[in-house]
């Protein structure tokens, strides 16, 4: 009879489960930020184009034009910087209107084909060629920069602490100690706890939603990430909140293949040129722009930061 | 070699979790392929029933949903247990199906007038299942036994998924910080190919002595 039991458990937690995904996705077209705006169209379109000068033959970026198509690695689930529109299929999000804004620099047209990569082999991805830029929050470090070559810093976030609302004792990662702390899996918040709150036990999930779940369960007291991640988690969901401002700087940088300085420069140029045509600030406005208070921040200074 | 080396303690406290895993994983899966295997070959239709509702259940689905159902869905219907023993729990339900199947295919092996026999000197059905059948049919399915217990093992790999630092995810926590996958995976892999191959050797020794002679 313990076996019946279980078994109806199960089936009760797979109806659990579908309810809670059909939940989250009809509340999903309402409730994510900056889905509603779909203006990624207008600001694409006046986005520079190349001239036939600057895509040098036998260049990556002449191979990329003759393809037709830009292969960007990037996330499909991470709100705000590179989701996947359920009802449309599009990718939306400052990471995915900036692949495109580079395809429509190169070819003309806003073509591009994410690749879903993850922390563990966007270096492998690029140094295979399989994909040929990765946009995807992609934090320059020096020991990366031995292994890909990053243009940029593009954008600068930094991680904060998350809590479940009415949580006490919590407002900077030295308050941590001792207690259980949930962090994504493969985010560059695991070794910063480690470092600013060392006796913090730490558990790691693999994406944001799980991570937020997982607060909400309390299995820990508070969540790190990236800033612009938890103003959009706290801005879905009432039951958690954002305490003090963030406590690191991570610059972000577009991973390249390492060693090809001529498409380094390219994208570095680029770059520079939709900063200061206020592409970049529309792409961010679409974006992060819709939870973050506040006009476009500055864009950091290219190559300001070890690594790029 | 160095990512490896300037990281021993947190490798040795991700495979000591593994390791820990597997052995309570493995006991409870025992445990329940046991029963089911005695539902499944007994009397009772109900049970019998039951039985292989059970395995068919657990079979076909992936244990990663099920760790993710148990680990996120069973809060939600106020059961809250610390995720390493949610993990444990799921691994010995999920595992517990093969066993019962490898158990069940031993029982088959064992001739029927064994069973008979049996009955005949008046046992009941419970006392000829251990006296008589489930010690021969244990003798026969060492092997495979071994075998689920290497893809125990391995399966308990997928616990890094739902917030257990097993050696998996003490991998993944060193390569962030390295950012040198090949050689931390590789060890990561030769740690778990150094348990599985402990467990062959055991599995060889057992099958050979507990062999019944025919």
């Amino acid at each position: 009879m313990v076996s019946m039991k279980r078994v109806a458990a199960v089936a009760a937690m797979s109806v659990l489960g579908l309810s809670a995904c059909s939940g989250t996705d009809s509340a999903g077209s309402s409730a994510v930020p900056g889905a509603a705006s779909g203006g990624g169209g207008d600001v694409l379109a006046s986005a520079p184009v190349a001239t036939a000068a600057d895509i040098l033959p036998g260049s990556t970026m002449e191979k990329i034009k003759k393809r037709g198509e830009l292969i960007v690695g990037g996330s499909l689930d991470a709100p705000l910087l590179s989701q996947q529109n359920p009802a449309t299929g599009e990718v939306e999000g400052f990471d995915a209107d900036l692949g495109k804004a580079l395809a429509t620099y190169i070819i003309g047209k806003p073509k591009v084909k994410i690749v879903n990569s993850a922390s563990e082999t966007r270096e492998a991805l690029l140094s295979n060629g399989t994909v040929d830029v990765v946009f995807q929050t992609y934090t320059i470090t020096p020991e990366r920069a031995k292994q890909v070559a990053f243009a940029g810093p593009y954008y600068s976030s930094g991680l904060t602490i998350a809590v479940k609302k009415g949580t006490t004792g919590i407002s900077s990662p030295q308050d941590l100690n001792g207690k259980t702390v949930i962090a994504g899996a493969n985010t560059p918040a695991i070794p910063e706890i480690q470092k600013l709150a060392p006796q913090a036990k730490i558990i790691t999930f693999g994406g944001d939603p799980e991570c937020v779940q997982a607060l909400k369960q309390d299995r820990g007291v508070a969540y790190v990430q990236d800033e612009t991640l938890l103003v959009a988690d706290a801005k879905k969901d009432p039951s958690i909140q954002v305490v003090g401002s963030p406590f690191t700087t991570d610059p972000y940088g577009i991973g390249l293949p390492h060693g090809d300085d001529q498409f380094k420069k390219f994208v570095n140029d680029w770059l520079t040129k939709i900063q200061s045509q206020g592409v970049w600030q529309k792409i961010w406005q679409n974006s992060l722009g819709t939870v973050v208070q506040g006009a476009a921040p500055t864009p950091p200074a290219i190559g300001s930061v070890p690594g790029s | 070699m160095s990512p490896i080396l300037d990281h021993l303690p947190e490798f040795w406290q991700g495979l000591l979790v593994t390791l820990e895993l597997t052995a309570a994983s493995f006991a409870g899966a025992v445990v329940v392929g046991l029963a089911i295997t005695a539902m499944r070959v007994g009397p009772v239709p109900v049970l019998r029933a039951i039985g292989t509702g059970y395995v068919e259940t657990f079979q076909n689905l992936p244990l990663l949903v099920l760790l993710v159902l148990a680990v996120f869905g069973l809060p939600e219907i106020g059961i809250k247990a610390g995720l390493l023993a949610t993990s444990m729990v799921v691994i010995a339900l999920y595992e517990g199906a093969y066993i019962a199947e490898a158990l069940r295919s031993g029982v088959n092996a064992i001739a029927k007038g064994q069973g008979e026999a049996a009955r005949a000197l008046g046992l009941t059905f419970g006392q000829s299942l251990r006296h008589v059948v489930l010690p021969q049919a244990l003798r026969t399915v060492v092997q495979p036994i071994g075998n689920i217990f290497i893809a125990l093992t391995m399966n308990t790999s997928l616990v890094a998924a739902v917030g257990v630092v097993d050696l998996t995810a003490a991998a993944n926590r060193v390569n962030l910080v390295e950012a040198q996958p090949i050689p931390i995976f590789v060890g990561a892999g030769l740690a778990y190919a150094a348990v599985a191959a402990v467990a062959g050797l055991v599995t060889g020794r057992l099958e050979r002595r507990l062999a019944v002679a025919r």
